[in-house]
């Protein structure tokens, strides 16, 4: 009798800690901790392989360097959980930089330049918005298209050609610093706290999440969907068009050409972050890790003077080793 | 008799990490015959199904087929045995021709090419087996309609040495005279020896078509009854145990004397519905019934703004000019409408029960710019106990709670805002007789509480059994309007009515 007790009791706590590991995995967050896990130990293997790597101005480079894709990955996260894409951002930050330029070059104060840079952002993420919503055409295909269009106009104007941009006040906005930490790194970290705010905590974000979970059950419910996904898109074309003024300021010049290859990596960034291409699941600090977990990679492949070509590989490998693990995570679960 | 033993389940356990969900079940079929298996829903039916088919292995237990124990450990051990699922929803592919969606498992071939000609034999010999000689196999798929989908889908599982068909609430969203087209065929395959599992919360069929009726409760043997020595009443105590009393809650005396919250006149839906008028009182439940087809299913949802290319001559609601714009706007009159579809139109399955409750009410939640989420919490945690909802919490997705504790969800989310009519189309498709009996108790309360309720269903029991007025709609346009309560049979005749050409 006494012996079945202490089978039963015993089972009992085996499967309590089944249970709780399971709970504990089905946890939102557990996908974060992972990618913090997971950015922890690729943090440690670098500073064993190069002495320079874990030290202040090495870091602080890093995410100088991933500002830029952070900012348009901070913006597309909530786009995507909402249910839309945009390929055209990286595209946008092209032209936006070249704008500036030929505004600049024209006679107009620089300021007013970069207004002129986000509002011509925040219209064609509009663009993308109407076409989506209104013709209910796939936005994959829209932003597709987007992105050709702009990236051929921002060579058309510029002729190909780096349009120099070299202005004391305004390339602060690319190589600044206060207390030590650069500007673009500062920025990038206040907009996925404001992203982050609206999106845990306003009714605005709920609507994200509910969007893209289930569209048609949102409208049945009188959630403004197409208007959620037509704010992100504009946001997303905005965070483009800032993303193309910091790196025309840090590099004092705008080069058509110089953000759409890294449009993979924003993408990448988002995905790799535990946001669901899908929909309806993601969070912003996951998109933040993950972008760290890009950048660190780049820069510790770099130090150990690993050839750059093997660095698009590792990215990949990572992210699909990353969103396969993600994918074994959520199945635990069921 | 012993000889015609064709499955035999004996002791079968499973849990999910370490909740028992089937406690030594056993069940058995003969050759040619139709079992009903009946139970509320996680009374451990499709756990029981989805082991027979391989989908789950069991914990312990044993299985035998014509008396020989056999393993059953993948879906395809299954199909290998003769065992054969038809899954809940249409699984179809609407772009192929009918042979293809047939054939799909098994194309025959010639060298690297599919057989076609091959193919189209075979899926007329089954179509012919199934009597719809007169279905071309070449039709494509996406062109007919719902129910002759899913008998194609019987064929395709019975190509092969089919044995035993599952099939797991094959009625759902099948009109009376489509129900009697599928149980010829049930007959039909009987008559092959066939043996049928049929899973169904619509006990009047179940009576009409099986020979046995197998019940679960709680993941235990409930009950085995020969359909013919048994009723109803015992049937539904087998499944709820010792919780039921009258499925529907009495009528009110007050009720179906308020006055009028809305009215609609010349309703009209391009298709669908050709000038219908209609009103819906405070504290009443005015029922609509009709086939599918008939435009019943329509009128909620074209009333709160989600149905393209609705006309309208006039209406009210509180007593206000209302125009038909969008849902949003439907809300902000005071609509609130409960989706037929639940799992596609009514939750957000990864957001969890506090959130799906609060979606459609965020001012509600709101305190300056946030969410209030403790409000929120407390919120859900209340509705949960007034409206008994199973759940571990207000944290729990609500994409893995049943149907009839989703629905209770979806209900009560409309109760928390400022409504003064509730549309509820088809408030219990799906959801099992405890819940159900819930539901309906729910639904009276409201219409006490002097809401307008607009209560849409294609069972004709429902409708009777609840509403205390009632339209009945065929063809596009009302057949038969009822100013107090009227009983099932009347409203299933005028529902069959031919509609008089407008």
């Amino acid at each position: 009798m006494s012996q079945h007790v202490n089978t039963t009791a015993a089972e009992h706590k085996a499967i309590t800690t089944a249970q709780r590991s399971r709970n504990l995995l089905g946890h939102p967050y557990a996908g974060v901790v992972m990618l913090l896990v997971f950015y922890l130990i690729l943090a440690a293997v670098f500073t064993t392989l190069s002495p320079y790597f874990l030290t202040f101005k090495n870091l602080v480079s890093i995410g100088s360097n991933m500002a830029f894709i952070g900012l348009m990955a901070a913006a597309g996260t909530p786009l995507i959980i909402a249910g839309g894409l945009d390929l055209s951002v990286a595209a946008v930050a092209g032209i936006s930089g070249v704008v500036v330029a030929m505004c600049y070059a024209n006679g107009i104060d620089i300021w007013v330049s970069c207004g002129i840079a986000l509002v011509i952002g925040a219209g064609i993420g509009a663009g993308n918005g109407a076409l989506t919503n209104g013709l209910r055409l796939n936005p994959f295909i829209v932003t597709l298209g987007t992105m050709s269009i702009i990236t051929g106009l921002s060579l058309v104007l510029t002729g190909g050609l780096t349009q120099p941009l070299l202005t004391e006040g305004f390339n602060w906005i690319g190589s600044g610093k206060i207390y030590g930490m650069p500007v673009p790194l500062l920025i990038m970290l206040v907009i996925f706290l404001l992203i982050w705010w609206v999106m845990a905590f306003t009714p605005f974000g709920r609507f994200i999440y509910a969007s893209g979970g289930n569209p048609e059950a949102s409208r049945m419910l009188g959630i403004p969907v197409d208007r959620t996904q037509m704010i992100l898109y504009v946001v997303s074309g905005l965070s483009g068009a800032l993303a193309g003024i910091i790196v025309a300021a840090m590099l004092g010049a705008a080069a058509p050409d110089s953000v759409g290859k890294h449009l993979l990596t924003v993408i990448a960034a988002i995905i790799l972050g535990g946001t669901s291409l899908f929909g309806g699941r993601g969070s912003v600090w996951g998109t933040l890790l993950a972008v760290l977990i890009l950048g660190t990679l780049n820069n510790g492949l770099t130090l150990l003077n690993v050839s750059s070509f093997w660095q698009d590989v590792t990215k990949g490998t990572v992210l699909l080793l990353a969103v396969g693990l993600d994918q074994l995570r959520v199945r635990s679960q069921n | 008799m012993a000889d015609k033993r064709l499955l035999d389940m004996s002791g079968v356990r499973k849990s999910f990490g370490g909740v028992p969900v089937l406690v030594d079940v056993g069940f058995h079929l003969d050759a040619g015959e139709v079992v009903a298996l009946l139970g509320a829903n996680g009374a451990g039916k499709s756990t029981l199904m989805k082991i027979l088919s391989g989908n789950y292995t069991r914990d312990a237990g044993a299985i035998a087929i014509d008396g020989s124990p056999v393993e059953i450990r993948s879906p395809a051990d299954a199909l290998a045995l003769g065992i054969r699922m038809l899954p809940q929803e249409l699984s179809i592919f609407p772009d192929m021709t009918v042979a293809e969606n047939i054939m799909i498992g098994a194309m025959p071939r010639k060298g690297l090419h599919v057989d076609a000609a091959a193919m189209e034999a075979r899926a007329t010999q089954l179509l012919k087996r199934l009597g719809l000689d007169w279905l071309s196999p070449r039709t494509r798929m996406g062109t007919l309609s719902h129910h002759v989908q899913r008998i194609v889908e019987i064929a395709r599982a019975m190509n092969g040495n089919a044995r035993v068909l599952i099939m797991d609430e094959p009625t759902a969203s099948l009109a009376a005279e489509e129900v009697q087209l599928l149980f010829d065929i049930i007959r039909r395959l009987q008559a092959e020896g066939i043996s049928i599992i049929y899973i169904s919360h619509y006990l009047k069929e179940v009576f009409a078509i099986s020979g046995r009726v197998v019940v679960l409760r709680d993941g235990r043997n409930a009950g085995d009854f020969a359909t013919a020595r048994t009723d109803v009443d015992e049937v539904l105590h087998a499944i709820v145990g010792n919780r039921v009393g009258d499925l529907y809650p009495a009528f009110s005396a007050s009720s179906g004397a308020g006055d009028d919250v809305v009215t609609v006149e010349g309703l009209t839906v391009e298709g669908w519905l050709r000038g219908v008028d209609f009103t819906v009182r405070r504290g009443t439940i005015t029922g609509v019934h009709g086939l599918i087809g008939s435009g019943a299913e329509m009128i909620g949802r074209s009333l709160f703004g989600a149905v393209p290319r609705t006309k309208i001559a006039s209406a009210t609601v509180g007593g206000k000019p209302y125009t038909i714009t969008t849902p949003g706007r439907a809300v902000e009159a005071g609509l609130g409408l409960v989706a037929a579809e639940r799992k596609r139109e009514g939750i957000i399955a990864m957001l969890t029960l506090r959130e799906n409750l609060s979606i459609a009410n965020m001012p509600l939640f709101t305190r300056g710019m946030t969410v209030d989420r403790e409000k929120e919490a407390t919120t859900a945690a209340e509705w949960i106990r007034r409206l008994s909802i199973r759940a571990r919490g207000p944290e729990q997705p609500i994409g893995t709670l049943s149907g009839g504790n989703q629905q209770k969800v979806c209900l009560a989310r409309w109760l928390l805002g400022d409504l003064s009519v509730l549309i509820l189309e088809e408030p219990t498709r799906g959801v099992d007789v405890g819940a159900r009996q819930e539901i309906y108790r729910q639904i009276r309360q409201l219409a006490d509480q002097g809401l307008g309720i607009l209560l849409i269903s294609s069972d004709a029991e429902e409708v009777a059994g609840l509403a205390d007025r009632s339209i009945v709609l065929a063809g596009g346009v009302v057949t038969e309007t009822y100013e107090q309560p009227t009983d099932a049979s009347a409203l299933m005749s005028a529902a069959s009515k031919p509609a008089v050409a407008a």
